[in-house]
């Protein structure tokens, strides 16, 4: 069984067999969706917006010219999708509906309860972070994206992704540990 | 190297992003440097704690609207074809003249011009043909899609493809072929189960039917087996007992299995 390349598969919707999205939805939807989850940290409107991704996609399918790798033009629709989202909402996140999802069940109760706060914690530092940082820190943390494709996808240089995932990471810390009540370094 | 070129790098080495000989020079550095040691250990530390953002699954909700917006899409996109098209023939319409005889004239030249293109162009399809030719549409579209899920590399994809051909009225030989390949040769059990469910759908048909019986010597796996040993007694298939008394025959033959068979041939012998 020989899988097509998801490029291929897009070229295919482009020029009209707009059924084949299916399969690129399939390959990606779980991957967009934590993407989404950890830049928002709501479960409800990450699926939202994932079904936003790929009604633009539909929309702007001609737009498609298949040079670079695929997920690269996909997720520069979910930096879109998301940036108007912000717009619309001036970036308010309901807070309450965050991680409402069980915890894995061989989890004893206090360390479930453990884990549910540093969860809590990473996410609204998380939040804290400007956008585009913490876009980049996602994409290259959870997403398997190289700085080339991340600089790709910002169009910027490689060295100035480098520059500023680095700058993430430390000020994330900062906002971690100042969270937890301690003092930044 | 300087102590800020290193610790640039610092992400990229914990991605394993860098060769081993660049991970090697990080390592020396930060064995003589305490500055860069200390860095680099504050940055593992936030960057393992990301860790506990496990990935999540969305729920079913978000397929189930995904599925329903592309075939809307795929209709609206038929529907725009359609209106061009008619959008055409009344324009036609409105060259038609008013006085009798100017349209007897008209009539008669159309005869002619009719005669004369009518190899070459298709009919305008009547409305009635169009609904149906549309409900045709859905359905090819479905089994267009149905068919290119079952062919992809990952178990995920085969199964949703297999789940889109139960919602077919009336699948092609092509459809109905791939269908019976995967129940004989899909490396997952589950993907083979659910072949069998998507093929009883359409147990009616011949090549169906005759495919299933056939699939029952090539299964290994009990639950492939029991699938279609409850299958073919549900449809009463009688030709199924030689089937069913070959598979008896079979050494290491799943205990469970062998009572199912023969209450199997039980059953249809009747
Ligand atoms: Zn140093």
């Amino acid at each position: 069984m020989e899988s097509l390349s998801d490029s291929d598969i897009m070229e295919n919707v482009r020029d009209g067999q707009v059924e084949k999205l299916a399969i690129l939805f399939e390959r990606h939807h779980v991957k967009i969706f934590n993407f989404f989850l950890r830049l928002t940290g709501s479960h409800d409107l990450s699926e939202d917006l994932v079904q936003d991704v790929f009604i633009r996609i539909l929309k702007y399918r001609s737009s498609y010219e298949g040079k670079g790798r695929f997920t690269v033009w996909m997720y520069r629709v979910a930096r879109n999708v998301h940036v108007d989202h912000l717009r619309k909402n001036k970036g308010t996140y309901n807070l309450e509906d965050q991680f409402e999802e069980p915890e894995s069940e061989e989890d004893s109760p206090m360390h479930a309860l453990e884990q549910k706060k540093d969860k809590e914690l990473i996410q609204k530092a998380l939040s804290q972070l400007p956008v585009k940082k913490r876009e980049a820190l996602i994409l290259s943390r959870f997403q398997d994206m190289k700085y080339k494709e991340i600089a790709e996808l910002f169009g910027c240089r490689e060295g100035t992704i480098k520059a500023s995932i680095h700058r993430a990471v430390k000020q994330l810390g900062e906002i971690y540990l100042e969270l937890q009540g301690g003092v930044p370094s | 190297m300087t102590c800020s070129n290193i610790q640039e790098r610092f992400v990229e080495y914990l991605t394993g992003q860098l060769s081993e000989k660049e991970s090697e020079e990080i390592r020396a550095h930060v064995a003589e440097c305490s500055d860069c040691r200390r860095e680099l250990e504050s940055l593992t530390e936030i960057w393992t704690k990301l860790g506990v953002l496990k990935e999540e699954r969305p729920g079913d909700r978000l397929r189930t609207r995904f599925y329903s917006m592309l075939e809307t899409y795929k209709l609206a996109e038929e529907e725009k074809i359609r209106k061009e098209r008619e959008g055409l023939f009344s324009r036609l319409k409105n060259l038609w003249p008013r006085k009798p005889v100017f349209q007897f004239a008209l009539t008669l030249g159309m005869l002619v011009l009719g005669l004369v293109i009518g190899n070459v162009w298709t009919v305008i399809p009547q409305q009635e043909t169009v609904n149906t030719a549309l409900a045709d549409e859905v359905q090819t579209m479905r089994q267009t899609l149905a068919a290119s899920l079952i062919d992809q590399g990952s178990a995920s994809e085969r199964l949703q493809g297999i789940n889109m051909s139960y919602t077919l009225v009336d699948p092609d030989d092509k459809l109905l072929d791939k269908l019976l390949s995967t129940l004989n040769s899909d490396p997952s059990v589950n993907v083979r189960l659910a072949a069998v469910e998507a093929l009883y759908l359409f147990h009616d048909h011949p090549k169906v039917k005759k495919g299933l019986i056939d699939s029952l010597s090539r299964q290994s796996s009990p639950m492939v087996q029991a699938a279609l040993i409850d299958l073919m007694v549900s449809i009463r298939e009688r030709r199924a007992v030689d089937a069913l008394k070959s598979l008896l025959e079979q050494e290491d033959l799943n205990p469970e299995i062998k009572d199912r068979a023969e209450k199997g041939i039980q059953r249809l012998s009747f």
